[in-house]
């Protein structure tokens, strides 16, 4: 059994060594032709946490997602990789609605979450949103104090009675942020003080502390060092054990490293999706080939 | 100067090599000139702003701040029986006792003009204060006391050195005093009047070059109307002519003489000689001394030999101020025995508006533009704010929206009179509100303020940044939650220093308030939101438009008041806008 790691760089020597990729080992169908749009491998699951099909997303006349089919599996990480612009991050702001803030932008097709179509006009946004919780790319802290960062949610959603009972969700989510001993005592410090890593787990901790089933996270550690990053990424895979995780990476080692399964999206098609390890040893398109390769991308 | 080298030495390379290098090199001095031309453009704008608010601010403190004191003149005041009624203290005759008391301190005033020019030195006010002394203290009647009350304005623009200018000299060559009836003469070596000898000469001197001009000029009328050929008008050009050639040689022939012998008249500078507190103006200036008129009651106790005397020089003469050398007189003594006083003047800050500059205060302005402020803040901010919020937050993006936000932008620019035809015909005639009212006035500044606030809400919406939204909504925020707790927060800085803007706009607009009465002669300090009120920019121009001398001075300490206002008013937003600054 590989590690992570070393999956992640190893990788690429293995393709390379392998050449161009005409018979797929572990049997099924391999594209070779880099026009084939069709979705290879496995985009679903059994038991999904989330599912979407058909889904397609229009910025204007701009056709940004096509036909998109995909789960999410309960208490696992999907990674969604692919170049720029190629809709990852867009698909990922279906999930929880958070198109809806682009006028322009208009989502068509079934995301079933709890046995519901999420874009049914029944569905209302904010319990949604409790549930489907969201980290950005950037770390986008509110200015104000890392206290009451975490308990807005808390309070909003009326999860806290009394005052000991939100101190309680402060320090716990704090806690599995793995930020409460760097922050325990200066909690009435703006949220905006910390470190750019910081920034990004207070934000991580705020999202948890409303126990949303899902986070979404946006690129999440683009804008952090390395260190900071590392970090992130054990957080991510403590935090699977108990939500469902979908991140948009940029950092193929980065998915390799934290997924279960990945989906690589190309110019608003889903290409590929399947289990990581699948996917960057044995990719069965030619376009992910190449990507993983690093040809394009 | 190291660009200067590198561009010199850098020229040479220019022939020889051919790297990219060399050609920036060649551009730098050129860029830097440029740069420096620039700062140097822009530090002349800074520094010729400054000058100009130096300019203006020398100005108007040089022009207000005689204002802020008032002098007051002490009056022996008698509280006769016959003139304060015990039962009703209300219906005395008070100005019967203000007069009475300066009769008896100036009994030399005694013709009837000169009783009322006397009676004028002191404010109309004296009165109402007497009234207000007896009235608290009724046990007062039967007595006499020592009070101060207002001065006339004109007698206060005197000691302020407004009406002529004042020259004290001390001489002490001796002169002798003799009394013929009125008149005084004063007889003493050359010495002693050389000062007002010089004077007259100097004047003559004026006339005479007065006169020489105009000879010039009809001499050339003259030759042209004869080369015209006009016999009439030639006859009356040669008589004219011929009486200012008689005027020019009276004069030189009145200069030349060794002893003068000259009138003064009113065209020319008062000389008043002090002796020992009795003043006696000079009416005329003879061979051996001069000879005037004594401001005095009683001169026969004076000695007739005085080492040491008092010349009072009044340069501006008495055609040319509102004084007369009586009433001068009058103050001058006063003053002598310390029964004038400066104070600081706590009725420009207490009292409405007056047709009397000494009883006139900024209080009725100052309280009509609060209450005008406050209805315009209380209304203008909450609709401002909640129209920004709405169109920036909640508004969905279409033609309606576009055409709203147009509209808003255009009444921006609509000029404010517009604003007060629109609270005439809408706010008074419609819905019959009161004329002249700060509500009313309140409510058309609104409609002008609005468009104001709302723009730089927006303005101050937009800049906030989308990630704080996407934060609060990523995590269950509804919008409203959204724009409450964490955008409009911090959208409040930029709101406030819009609405501070708007509300200083409002402070200092007069042309709205026009049409609906508030540009008005108003005497009571408004005591509420439906009394008739004016505000500080229309008492400014009022005042401005009055002829008396000391609506100038009061003129520009409005305008410090107003000034004043407005930094209280932007200092607070500073204040407000530190307090809810937060950074992310």
């Amino acid at each position: 059994m590989v590690t992570a790691e070393e999956l992640a760089y190893g990788m690429e020597r293995e393709s390379v060594a392998k050449g161009p990729l005409e018979i797929f080992e572990g049997g099924g169908q391999v594209v070779t032709d880099r026009d084939d749009r069709q979705t290879v491998g496995e985009p679903f699951v059994d038991n999904p946490r989330v599912s979407a099909r058909n889904v397609n997303v229009y910025y204007d006349e701009k056709h940004a997602i096509h036909d998109v089919s995909l789960d999410l599996g309960e208490n696992e990480v999907l990674a969604m990789i692919g170049p720029s612009g190629c809709g990852k991050s867009t698909f990922l702001r279906c999930l929880n609605r958070m198109n809806d803030t682009v006028a322009s932008c208009r989502v068509t097709g079934k995301i079933n979450f709890d046995g519901e179509d999420i874009n049914s006009p029944k569905i209302d946004v904010v319990p949604l949103r409790a549930q489907v919780g969201m980290v950005f790319q950037k770390p986008n802290p509110f200015p104000k104090s890392i206290y009451e960062n975490i308990a807005f949610g808390a309070r909003i959603h009326g999860l806290a009675r009394h005052r000991y009972e939100l101190d309680e969700i402060v320090e716990g989510s704090l806690q599995r942020a793995g930020l409460w001993d760097e922050v325990k005592d200066r909690l009435e410090q703006p949220g905006t003080g910390l470190s750019g890593g910081q920034q990004q787990r207070l934000c991580i901790a705020r999202t948890i502390a409303v126990s949303p089933e899902v986070i979404l996270m946006d690129e999440p550690c683009s804008a952090l060092d390395p260190i900071a990053t590392a970090k992130i990424e054990e957080l991510i895979d403590e935090l699977r054990k108990q939500f469902t995780i979908a991140i948009v990476t940029h950092s193929m080692q980065q998915a390799a490293r934290v997924s279960q399964r990945t989906a690589y999206f190309h110019l608003g098609d889903l290409i590929e999706a399947g289990d990581t390890k699948t996917v960057f040893t044995t990719p069965r398109h030619r376009l992910t080939e190449d990507y993983i390769t690093g040809r394009f991308g | 100067m190291w660009c200067v080298n590198i561009v010199s030495s850098m020229s040479d390379l220019e022939h020889t090599g051919q790297r990219a290098i060399n050609t920036v090199y060649a551009g730098l001095g050129r860029r830097y000139a440029a740069e420096r031309r620039f700062r140097l453009y822009g530090m002349l704008a800074v520094l010729s702003g400054l000058a100009f608010l130096v300019v203006m601010f020398t100005s108007i403190i040089s022009n207000g701040y005689s204002a802020f004191r008032q002098h007051y003149v002490q009056l022996t005041v008698e509280y006769d029986e016959s003139r304060v009624d015990r039962n009703e203290p209300a219906a005395s005759d008070f100005e019967g006792i203000v007069k009475s008391s300066m009769r008896e301190m100036f009994p030399w005033m005694s013709g009837r003009s000169d009783k009322r020019k006397l009676y004028g030195l002191v404010s109309g006010d004296a009165a109402y204060a007497i009234r207000d002394r007896v009235g608290d203290n009724p046990s007062l009647i039967g007595s006499r006391e020592a009070l101060w009350v207002l001065l006339d304005d004109d007698a206060d623009m005197f000691f302020k050195g407004y009406v002529t200018p004042v020259r004290r000299q001390l001489m002490s060559s001796g002169i002798t005093l003799a009394l013929e009836g009125e008149k005084a003469v004063l007889t003493g070596d050359e010495a002693a009047f050389e000062v007002i000898v010089t004077a007259v000469r100097d004047h003559l001197q004026a006339q005479l070059a007065v006169a020489r001009k105009e000879f010039e000029d009809m001499g050339r009328l003259l030759e042209e109307t004869e080369a015209g050929g006009d016999r009439d008008e030639v006859v009356r050009f040669k008589a004219k002519l011929e009486s200012l050639r008689m005027q020019i040689s009276g004069l030189q022939a009145r200069i030349s003489s060794t002893s003068l012998n000259e009138e003064l008249g009113s065209g020319m500078p008062s000389f008043l000689i002090n002796l020992d507190g009795v003043y006696i103006r000079i009416n005329a200036i003879t061979a051996t001394g001069v000879s005037g008129v004594v401001f005095a009651e009683d001169v026969t106790g004076l000695p007739t030999i005085f080492d040491q005397w008092q010349l009072v020089t009044l340069e501006m003469p008495p055609a040319d101020r509102r004084l007369s050398d009586k009433e001068i007189v009058v103050l001058l003594a006063l003053q002598d025995r310390g029964q004038v006083e400066s104070r600081f003047n706590s009725v420009f800050f207490t009292a409405g508006d007056s047709r009397e500059p000494e009883q006139s205060g900024i209080l009725g302005a100052l309280k009509g533009s609060m209450y005008m402020l406050i209805v315009t803040l209380l209304l203008s901010f909450p609709i401002g704010v909640a129209a920004a919020v709405y169109l920036e937050e909640f508004a969905p993006q279409n033609q309606w929206t576009d055409f709203i936000e147009v509209n808003i932008n255009n009444l921006a620019a609509v000029p404010s009179i517009v604003f007060g035809l629109l609270g005439l015909a809408v706010f008074i005639n419609f819905f019959g509100l009161p004329r002249s009212a700060p509500l009313v006035g309140g409510l058309a500044l609104t409609l002008m303020t609005l468009p104001t606030i709302i723009i730089s809400g927006r303005a101050a919406l937009k800049s906030i940044p989308p990630s704080i939204r996407e934060a609060a909504l990523g995590i269950g925020a509804s919008r409203v939650q959204t724009v409450f707790y964490h955008v409009l927060p911090l959208a409040l800085p930029g709101m406030l220093t819009g609405t501070i803007i708007g509300m200083a706009q409002a402070l200092g607009e007069s042309a709205p308030l026009l049409m609906i009465g508030m540009v008005a002669f108003v005497v009571d300090v408004p005591q509420g939101f439906t009394d008739p009120a004016t505000v500080l920019p229309v008492q400014i121009y009022l005042w401005a438009d009055s002829p008396e001398r000391a609506f100038v001075e009061r003129t520009s300490a409005a305008i410090m008041v107003l000034l004043g206002f407005l930094i209280t008013m932007n200092a607070l937003a500073v204040v407000l806008r530190k307090r809810f600054e937060r950074r992310w």
